[in-house]
């Protein structure tokens, strides 16, 4: 790189407290902070983030540019490492009982009653 | 700004239900019942994963065994991920990864009293799954509203994963409850073994001050009984439906309030376990825990070395 050049800084943006920072895009700063007020300024122009990440191009490495690493794939069947690998809601209904969903456990731990 | 007013401003932040990341400023017993915590969680991660370990060759079928090793990494991943949260909350007290490891090793951290225990059938991989990991999510469920926003967030993550923990372990139950005498039998036999220990996971009726404090801040948002509650109502019901019995005499819920009623675990007993690590395996899974860290050491000291080589080389 032209030592001259302006660095590229990758975007990330944290939509909120909960949710992980996603990758947006990339812009030129001469500096990190003058790199965060441009990514406000590229980015953020219309939603609100809770957070906004900038991190140098550099410092990123990718593993479809590394021929040694591997990449994850799904070509092989990965059925048995999924919920939806189980269909366990028959069985159950032999059994005269209903078959439960992590979403239904999760719902029933935001109220405090039985 | 006077530690004081610090203070106040944060229990505001806390009360209003905003969510506190690593690099805000936090009152030392935060981060302290924080580190307890998540350090704890993690190495239950890691811990949890020997039990079933014990079962991936053993296992029925190749379906069987792929689903428990997808498992196991799971468990390992989770155990990763949830130790990088304690480190950045350790960083204060320079201690990193190698400490946070070797402190299972030395008895300062616990680990979960169901991973102390024997797992000596196949019914018993199968319930570990069903109970073990349906008593973690619903206390993993509950830590999702956590005020700690990067626990909150790795929560999701897990608790999706341990989705697939969940209905792999009902099938597992399903398929010996749909089979032979003998296998509704092995079945009975480990459900019966889990139960007490299951009582015990939820901790005591009377939480301890610090179980409080993370209550007053947040960092969990139900008592252990309520929580022990949710899952007596989930799983009384289901394990009774498969025609297995529960070996507790005194177990019944009040028609009025609702509340169930249950035979106390030797706490004590358990206490001793966990405390102490004197349970049937706890000894023989820090060895292998003690195997892993200790003597692939250099292992890790090898490729550090190596990683600044070639970092190096490419500046």
């Amino acid at each position: 790189m032209n030592p001259q050049e302006i660095p590229v800084y990758e975007v990330f943006v944290q939509a909120d407290a909960l949710s992980f920072p996603t990758h947006v895009g990339s812009l030129r700063a001469a500096s990190p902070a003058f790199a965060l007020q441009l990514a406000k300024e590229t980015f953020c122009r219309r939603e609100d983030a809770h957070d906004v990440w900038v991190v140098p191009s550099q410092a990123i490495s990718r593993a479809r540019r590394d021929a040694t690493a591997a990449l994850p794939t799904t070509t092989s069947d990965k059925r048995y490492r999924l919920p939806s690998g189980y269909d366990n809601a028959p069985h159950w209904k032999r059994f005269k009982a209903q078959a439960m969903t992590i979403e239904e456990v999760a719902a029933d731990m935001r109220t405090k009653g039985r | 700004m006077e530690d004081a007013q610090r203070f106040h401003d944060f229990m505001q932040r806390i009360e209003a239900g905003e969510k506190i990341e690593s690099t805000d400023w936090m009152p030392k017993e935060y981060r302290d019942l924080l580190i307890k915590q998540i350090h704890m969680h993690g190495i239950s991660e890691i811990m949890g994963a020997y039990p079933e370990k014990e079962w991936v060759t053993k296992a029925p079928t190749i379906r069987r065994k792929l689903a428990l090793n997808a498992k196991v990494q799971d468990e390992i991943g989770h155990g990763q991920m949830l130790l990088r949260l304690a480190e950045d909350l350790s960083r204060p007290y320079g201690r990193g990864r190698e400490e946070l490891m070797d402190d299972v090793l030395d008895g300062r951290v616990k680990f979960h009293n169901v991973f102390h225990l024997e797992a000596p059938t196949w019914a018993d991989a199968g319930v570990i799954g069903f109970m073990v990991d349906g008593g973690a999510i619903i206390t993993q469920a509950m830590l999702l509203e956590s005020s700690y926003a990067p626990y909150a967030r790795m929560l999701k993550r897990i608790v999706a994963e341990e989705s697939f923990h969940m209905q792999h372990g009902e099938s597992v139950v399903l398929a010996l409850a749909e089979g032979t005498e003998a296998q509704r039998r092995m079945l009975q036999d480990a459900i019966a073994r889990w139960w007490p220990a299951m009582m015990y996971f939820f901790g005591p009726r009377e939480m301890g001050p610090s179980s409080k404090k993370m209550m007053e801040y947040k960092i969990r948002t139900m008592t252990n009984e309520q929580l022990r509650q949710k899952f007596i109502n989930r799983y009384v019901p289901r394990i009774r439906a498969l025609g297995m019995v529960i070996p507790d005499p005194n177990l019944y819920q009040d028609p009025d309030d609702h509340v169930w009623h249950y035979t106390d675990p030797d706490w004590n007993w358990f206490n001793e376990v966990v405390h102490h690590n004197t349970g049937p395996m706890s000894q023989a899974r820090l060895a292998l825990r003690r195997q892993a860290h200790t003597e692939q050491r250099w292992v890790r000291e090898a490729a550090f070395q190596a990683g600044q080589v070639l970092q190096n080389q490419g500046a």
